[in-house]
């Protein structure tokens, strides 16, 4: 196991599309980290509502305020600090809650195979078709606001189907395999096959497929909060981005409009580039998969 | 024959998809706080008006008539009367759809052929520096946030330079001129389009060239390239007419696989650049609260999808005469 693991990180030293995705991630991680820092250091660096009181507009960069302030005089560079640790949080957690889901959906369907596989494949199918951001979008419409949570758990439940699609196949090609059979033969009941027999060897194949959602679900999230459906008790930068074009600063105000959707776009780069460099080390012939989305 | 029973057994399938969408938005819409009739009539309108839209929707019956007073209603086109607008939500969304289709399908076909093109030629070149730049470029657009994109390009272009107009599909005074011909007002549309189509152009294209490069690069390895090359057949033959047209057919398959994504970005670019599109309208009245037009617009979103999947499963089997209809 850790042999495997060594010679899987020789492998991801070598690309340069793994080593530049590791880097940028490691920034932004930082990023998240220091969030922390400075509302500690004065409360007008608190994201939310930390107001500088002699600034009450839009001011450019300067010695007190690194990238500016926001049209109440907010701390941009504070804010773009606090929003990485929202994407974080938002696209680890609901990429985790959708691989968990999907694996196991993905593996039950696979082993049970008939009846069971079908409904579920189905429905999987049903899902997929769905646009996740304009879900979010109407159920927001009716629910009013919603929580942060509640996005991520919304957006989890829409974006299992392909990852189970993937594990379902490799379940079912495992399901051939003897050691399986010698796991039947010796008594093994289906649930211990599934958990211990069947869940390592699919498990790489999920982590790969964890760093393509944690893309997706940051992406929906910014998204959803530039169009003004975001948790209005964070700060994430599609929020930003939805201030700066929402109060009319987009042409006035580069130095508010460029650092938010660069992290945005940095950051999932950064995993679809590691996911890529993982998927080239697991398998070549993979490739394909996982580019549509 | 074959292809027509397939396209039938598809379209029941779509249909019961279908079904199952309208019945859940149905239960949503009657789950979510507060009760139907406020969501579907108009607190403005007066109360006779009220009265007959009520009786309409069936919103005073009982919920189980409710709901085929729903299907019924949807069957006949009868979505019920938008609150912003004033008007039957159907004419609406009837309105809008043309151009929906119209930034979407130019804005996918352009990407595809583009994407196909020179993910052939990054394939050719593996390992070359014209591949690995090719291939951060096509990660880049595939990555960058597409409302960010859209704001970056009329920052630029429409504001900076002022090449395009900066939002619209269309000029009011080109439109209201008598003497304006055909040609001037398509140039108009087009004009307008310029922007939110590079935009979408943008985000799709990086995707088909990643996929058309390494389907390209699986394709070069089969043994009837090996065959090309041994009859002694020219390079650039061997290319574009022994290995692209069967390396393309994966990105016809993510374009299918991958049409509900483009949706989400179909819809932020259409706000974005207030194009009147389906799209934004969804937005646009899930902003304020407009329930009847909110839900039509969805509905008619998931129909596109689902339609638009099949027209693409049925372009590949035409494409593949490997493929059998199953």
């Amino acid at each position: 196991m850790m042999g495997r693991f060594v010679g899987a990180w020789r492998l991801f030293r070598e690309n340069l599309i793994g080593r530049i995705g590791l880097t940028l991630l490691i920034v932004f991680a930082l990023m998240a980290v220091c969030s922390f820092i400075p509302p500690l250091i004065d409360p007008m660096y608190q994201p939310m509502h930390g107001v500088d009181p002699e600034i009450s507009h839009s001011t450019g960069p300067s010695m007190k305020h690194w990238l500016g302030t926001d049209f109440i005089g907010r701390d941009i560079f504070s804010q773009l600090l606090a929003g990485a640790r929202i994407a974080f949080m938002v696209g680890i957690s609901a990429a985790f809650m959708s691989i968990f889901l999907g694996t196991l959906i993905g593996m039950i369907a696979g082993y049970a195979g008939k009846t069971v596989d079908m409904a579920l494949m189905r429905l999987a199918d049903m899902i997929m078709v769905m646009p996740t951001l304009l879900v979010v979008l109407i159920l927001s419409s009716l629910f009013g606001q919603l929580h942060i949570w509640t996005i991520v758990l919304i957006i989890a439940l829409f974006r299992w189907p392909g990852v189970s699609r993937v594990i379902r196949a490799q379940t079912l090609s495992l399901k051939q395999r003897p050691f399986i059979e010698a796991a039947k033969v010796a008594g093994a009941s289906h649930v211990r096959i599934i958990f211990r027999h069947i869940t390592p060897n699919v498990l790489p194949l999920a982590l790969l497929y964890m760093t393509f959602r944690v893309t997706s679900a940051i992406i929906i999230e910014a998204a959803l909060a530039f169009l003004g459906f975001g948790d209005p008790g964070t700060v994430s930068w599609g929020m930003m981005l939805q201030w700066v074009w929402k109060t009319g600063h987009m042409f006035q105000a580069p130095y508010w409009l460029l650092p938010p959707g660069i992290c945005i776009s940095l950051l999932t780069l950064s995993f679809y580039m590691l996911g890529r460099a993982m998927e080239e080390i697991l398998d070549p012939r993979l490739r394909q998969e996982g580019a549509s989305d | 024959m074959e292809l027509r029973k397939y396209i039938f057994r598809r379209l029941i399938e779509i249909a019961i998809i279908f079904f199952v969408i309208l019945t859940v938005l149905f239960l949503l819409f009657r789950l979510a706080p507060g009760d139907p009739v406020t969501r579907m009539v108009d607190p403005n309108m007066t109360p006779e008006d009220a009265e007959h839209l009520i009786e309409q929707l069936g919103l005073d019956q009982p919920i189980g008539l409710q709901y085929l007073y729903y299907v019924k209603n949807f069957v006949t086109g009868n979505f019920g009367v938008s609150f912003h607008y004033g008007q039957p939500v159907a004419d609406i969304i009837l309105n809008r759809l043309p151009n929906t289709v119209l930034l979407f399908t130019t804005s996918i076909i352009l990407s595809a052929l583009f994407g196909i093109f020179l993910g052939k030629i990054a394939a050719w070149r593996k390992g070359e520096s014209t591949d690995t730049w090719m291939t951060i470029g096509a990660l880049i657009c595939h990555t960058v946030f597409l409302p960010w994109l859209a704001l970056i390009l009329i920052w630029l272009f429409a504001y900076k330079v002022g090449w395009f107009p900066l939002t619209g599909m269309i000029s009011a005074e080109v439109w209201i001129d008598p003497e304006a011909g055909f040609l001037e007002k398509a140039w108009d549309i087009v004009h307008h389009m310029i922007l939110p189509l590079g935009t979408l152009f943008m985000i799709h294209f990086g995707s088909y060239l990643l996929i058309m490069r390494s389907s390209m690069l699986d394709t070069l390895k089969e043994d009837y390239i090996l065959t090309a090359r041994a009859k002694g057949l020219e390079e650039k033959t061997i290319r574009n007419h022994h290995a692209a047209p069967n390396a393309a057919l994966p990105v016809v398959t993510s374009v299918g696989l991958s049409l509900a994504f483009s949706i989400n970005g179909g819809a932020l670019t259409e706000t974005v650049f207030t194009w009147p599109g389906i799209g934004r309208e969804l937005v646009f009245s899930v902003s304020n609260n407009d329930y009847p037009l909110a839900q039509a617009s969805f509905l008619l979103i998931a129909a596109v999808v689902l339609l638009a999947n099949l027209v693409v499963d049925v372009l590949y089997a035409y494409l593949d005469p490997r493929i059998r209809y199953e």
